[in-house]
């Protein structure tokens, strides 16, 4: 028999009708467990007039209401440390994980049991065999394995399909190049930011990582790793292919991944999610191709039973056809397009940092940069790109001027301030990147006051 | 066998399914008379078999009881 490109190919195959049967049988599952066993669930549910036998098609789905974050974290102030949000006992669970931080202050915190584990990793298989990892893979996984969940999934999906891990933690980023070097590691997970600068590094060790023995990046982390030119970046640097992840610790693993034929987005995992993209001001649907707010319910993990979250992740969903790989699962185009809350507004033009960055990373040259945002003369916004161009050969002063016309023509004239830093002086990232600096007082064209 | 969607399970598949169900029943009424080894080697399958179940359609419930 010949070996199937799929992990599970009777569903990432299966007719969408069939697919949204199995979503609806799984619903109804869902609700029932939360319903019987999660009282922040079980109240939203009867207040909604929910019950799993009520949901007669997916269009029911909309019944439910919207989880949010900020209920989530309410719920863990006034029952902590998890909030009423349990649906067995914490004596069953195995693992505790946070979220990494990226927005509030206070991480949300979870749990989950062996069979959750097994379940996580199992999401991680869909794309790490997806995108052609195998039993003969020698993967090298650059993460700190924290309480931060990030790559402990991929770590266990790669013990699962056999492929020989190599542990990164604890690790500086030389040793790391030296040991995917002399290891012959074939697959590299890490963050896009992180495998810039472990090719960074690579070149001042003299190391030619594209003759090197790596095949395939897996990226997580960031939306960076569907901007292209930031990807077409590390597979030139690391003469290798990189497919993008995402997921979130709210759900535990994975949510969609870039399969081998790497067409420009994500497939959503849609066996044991439902997706939904709505408009955040309206809360209504909006259609393929638009964009739009991610919703997720997540059949997998019945620790902690997630039903229709408000994600503040960006999407355009497209369907399954735009992509040749024959899987039914619809696709998110170009990736995490960035979060609702990164928006930046100055002087009455939004901007977002993965638009910056994509016309930032369309310059080779730029080694490094950071995005400052300050208040002028104690009224007016500004906004600057400092860059590092570390080859003093290059003509700096044209790269600039390129830029300041490239970010004002994307984003209606909106003048950006170029400048180049000292090479070495902005700061590296080994997870997350926060290339977002925001130090006005002032924001924003009626001069509103910014709450400290 | 057939699976939730009506498809019959090929003899490997229905098995995997059968295995499950008879590991889970052993934990779930025989479990606390196993010795720790044993109980907990059998509970880490379970969790993998959970898998199998659950991605050939079958409704696997939830092992929380059990202690996976």
């Amino acid at each position: 028999m010949a070996e199937s490109p799929y992990w599970n190919p009777a569903h990432e195959t299966m007719p969408r009708d069939q697919l949204e049967a199995l979503q609806l049988r799984k619903l109804r599952n869902l609700v029932e467990w939360a319903d019987a066993r999660v009282s922040f669930h079980s109240k939203r549910l009867r207040d909604a007039g929910v019950t799993a036998d009520s949901l007669g098609s997916l269009e029911d789905l909309r019944r439910i209401p919207f989880m949010t974050r900020d209920q989530w974290m309410q719920s863990q102030l006034e029952a902590p440390p998890y909030g009423a949000i349990l649906a067995a006992e914490p004596e069953g669970a195995i693992r505790y994980h946070t979220t990494s931080g990226t927005t509030g202050k206070t991480p949300i915190r979870v749990l989950d049991s062996m069979k959750d584990w097994e379940w996580i990793a199992e999401m991680w298989c869909y794309g790490l065999w997806g995108f052609g990892v195998r039993p003969a893979d020698v993967a090298f996984i650059a993460f700190g394995y924290s309480t931060f969940i990030g790559f402990w999934g991929l770590h266990y999906a790669c013990e699962k399909l056999g492929a020989l891990v190599l542990p990164g933690g604890a690790m500086t980023t030389d040793v790391r190049v030296k040991t995917i070097m002399d290891m012959g590691a074939t697959v590299v997970a890490s963050t896009p930011t992180y495998a810039l600068r472990m090719a960074q590094e690579a070149k001042t060790l003299g190391i030619d990582l594209a003759a090197g023995p790596v095949q395939r990046l897996i990226l997580s982390g960031e939306p960076a790793g569907s901007i292209p030119a930031t990807k077409a970046l590390i597979e030139k640097q690391w003469g290798a292919k990189a497919a993008d992840t995402a997921g979130m610790t709210e759900l535990g693993t994975i949510m969609v991944f870039e399969c081998d034929r790497q067409p420009g987005g994500m497939h959503i995992i849609e066996d044991h999610y439902i997706e939904e993209v709505v408009d955040p001001a309206t809360d209504e649907p909006v259609p393929y191709g638009e964009m739009g707010e991610r919703v997720v319910t997540s059949f997998g993990r019945g620790f902690i039973p997630v039903l229709r979250y408000r994600t503040r992740d960006f999407v355009v969903k497209v369907p399954h056809d735009r992509c040749p790989c024959g899987r039914t699962f619809d696709i998110y185009d170009g990736g995490l397009r960035g979060r609702v809350d990164d928006m930046k507004l100055v002087r009455g033009t939004n901007v977002y940092p993965r638009a910056v960055e994509a016309i930032v990373r369309d310059h080779p040259e730029i080694d490094e940069f950071q995005t400052r945002l300050f208040t002028e003369e104690g009224i007016r916004d500004e906004i600057e790109v400092l860059v590092e161009i570390p080859d003093p050969s290059v003509d700096g002063g044209s790269i600039l001027e390129a830029l300041g016309k490239e970010l004002a023509g994307a984003h209606e004239g909106l003048r950006f301030g170029v400048r180049q830093a000292e090479t070495g002086s902005l700061p590296r990232f080994e997870l997350k990147a926060k290339r977002v600096v925001d130090e006005r007082t002032v924001i924003g064209t009626e001069g509103e006051r910014r709450q400290q | 066998m057939k699976n939730t969607m009506g498809v019959e399970l090929t003899p490997a598949e229905a098995s995997l399914v059968e295995c499950y169900e008879r590991l889970a029943t052993t934990l779930r009424e025989e479990g606390g008379h196993l010795p720790p080894f044993a109980r907990r080697n059998a509970t880490k399958a379970l969790a993998a078999l959970w898998q199998v179940a659950n991605g050939l359609d079958m409704e696997p419930g939830q092992l929380y009881a059990v202690g996976a």
